[in-house]
């Protein structure tokens, strides 16, 4: 691997081959991989993910600190993106083939194919230039001070959320339409119930079961986006602790960083296995 | 079909760029003119100078060549690599095929762009390392869907009716369940386009994509970030780019897989 700590710290000070063996031997980076790694599963299945090699801080404590951040971060763009995009979605559904229709695809296209970090510039430099306002520099918890930790979310949510919400507008779109094409739907209308019962209560109740997994999806995506957004507004989540422990080569601090992100993707998953008995009974065992 | 014309037509203007950058913007990409640094957009500079005076029309649309050339070529080698041994693993079966689809699952469990932050982190920037990037996060993909494709046609008749001719495995395999596998994987390739796009403009804000100055969409975005309340056009431009391009892939795909029945 091109690069360890132990050049990082002596790059600048020439080659002095007693201080890169000592170091080596300290971080424990002489050992063959395979104990390197064997060592770190061992650890970590003891539930002790190590110290961070710059800051000497527990990976564990580091990564629990940021995994808040990172949770705040995502639940609010899940909420939002769900508030948003699955009405979306389900209007233009029902109406398909008309102009309000082409306008909310318009809106899915575009914002599926906004770069997320793009458009959390421009609403950077609209919000500066339109309302005169930047979000404040420095991170602050919900529990510090709840005004300041809303303003320096409120653009990152949004530049994530936009992407979302046209991800949700376009799944949906497309169940809705598969569904209001079904046999039973018009036998529905053919009996004369209302257009409300057979949008909401018929098509929607089985669009729910998708919808579930989909929101899965939703969920793993925003973990990915996060990377790019924390870093572009400075905030001290996940996504920035991994590619700062990168940068660094902070080993311990990226492999319990990506272990972390790993768990909640899988448990994630299994979350949504878990509500589709609950949500069909026909798929209990 | 109003939506696919307006992809292709797009699609026709990105490849003029990628092809003949110099035909539509003739100043120099990495020319500096300190004097003329951070000038808002004008008649001599349409989109405007960046930090150091360079013309950010050209460098944008030199872009053009630097970023959907690395996501093309990325792909290429997925649908070439992932694609083949999907096909023959799908074809052939048992351990071989197996092992490799439980290494596709083991590539898909990172979200793209952290396996994408990973890789390039480790390996360090540059245009070498962001294609491997690349071409490795989307193998599974292509590998999944060369693999099905020839699953299904395996289970044909003029597979049976090859065999029954006396035809080798092998032979029945190049000259004619490949053929006929190809069609979905260009359309994944279509589909994969905007997604990797995507990856490819995120690693480059990130400083691990392609060495500057080197005028990669991601990078001139990243380079914006710095000044962008001062001179936003240096960010706004490259950004549109990613999103005319991607949308313009977005939208032949969708027309392909309607015209594949898919």
């Amino acid at each position: 691997m091109p690069g360890d700590i132990v050049g990082q710290m002596l790059g600048q000070t020439g080659t002095d081959r007693a201080a890169e063996q000592a170091l080596r031997g300290f971080f424990g980076l002489d050992r063959p991989l395979w104990r390197q790694f064997g060592d770190w599963v061992g650890a970590t299945l003891t539930g002790d993910l190590g110290r961070s090699w710059y800051q000497g801080r527990a990976v564990w404590t580091m990564v629990w600190e940021a995994f808040l951040v990172t949770a705040e971060l995502a639940s609010a763009t899940l909420v939002l993106a769900t508030l948003v995009g699955v009405p979306l979605g389900v209007v233009a559904g029902i109406v398909h083939g008309s102009r309000l229709d082409a306008a909310i695809q318009g809106f899915n296209l575009v914002g599926l194919s906004a770069p997320v970090f793009w458009l959390g510039l421009m609403l950077l430099v609209g919000a500066s230039a339109v309302l005169d306002w930047s979000p404040p520099f420095a991170w602050s918890g919900p529990t510090e001070d709840l005004e300041d930790n809303i303003s320096i979310l409120v653009l990152p949510v949004l530049s994530l959320a936009v992407l979302q919400a046209a991800a949700y507008g376009q799944f949906v779109r497309g169940l809705m339409v598969e569904e209001l094409g079904r046999d039973y739907i018009r036998a529905a209308r053919a009996k004369g119930m209302t257009p409300f019962d057979i949008h909401f209560r018929h098509a929607l109740a089985n669009v729910m079961v998708p919808l579930v997994t989909f929101m899965g999806l939703v969920l793993i995506q925003i973990l990915g986006g996060v990377v790019i957004i924390e870093s572009l507004f400075s905030l001290p989540g996940l996504g920035r602790l991994i590619l700062s422990g990168i940068q660094g080569r902070d080993y311990p601090v990226v492999q319990g960083a990506l272990f972390f992100v790993v768990l909640i993707a899988t448990t994630v998953n299994l979350g949504v296995d878990l509500l589709y008995g609950l949500l069909d009974p026909r798929l209990k065992p | 079909m109003t939506a696919w014309r307006l992809g292709l037509a797009l699609a026709l203007v990105f490849a003029v760029l990628l092809l003949a950058p110099g035909l539509v913007a003739p100043q120099s990409p990495l020319a500096l003119d300190p004097a003329r640094a951070l000038q808002a957009p004008s008649a001599a500079h349409w989109f405007g100078t960046d930090d150091v005076g360079r013309d950010v029309f050209s460098r944008v649309v030199h872009g053009t060549r630097i970023t959907l050339g690395l996501v093309t070529f990325s792909l290429l080698l997925s649908l070439l690599i992932g694609g083949g041994l999907g096909v023959v693993a799908g074809f052939a079966g048992g351990w071989f095929d197996l092992g490799l689809a439980r290494l596709a699952d083991m590539v898909q469990t990172f979200p793209p762009i952290i396996a994408g932050v990973m890789i390039t982190g480790v390996l360090g920037p540059g245009a070498a390392n962001l294609v491997l990037a690349l071409s490795v996060i989307y193998l599974p993909s292509f590998f999944r869907i060369g693999r099905s494709a020839a699953l299904a046609e395996a289970q044909l008749t003029y597979v049976e009716a090859a065999r029954a001719a006396g035809f080798g495995e092998a032979s029945i395999l190049l000259r004619q369940v490949l053929p006929n596998t190809l069609p979905v994987l260009v359309l994944n390739f279509v589909i994969i386009f905007p997604l990797a796009l995507q990856i490819e403009a995120a690693l480059g804000f990130l400083g691990l994509g392609v060495v500057p100055p080197m005028p990669d969409w991601g990078a001139i975005l990243e380079q914006g970030k710095n000044f962008i309340l001062v001179a936003w056009w240096v960010s706004l431009w490259p950004g549109v780019f990613v999103l005319a391009s991607a949308l313009a892939m977005t939208l032949l795909g969708h027309g392909l897989r309607a015209r594949l029945g898919r």
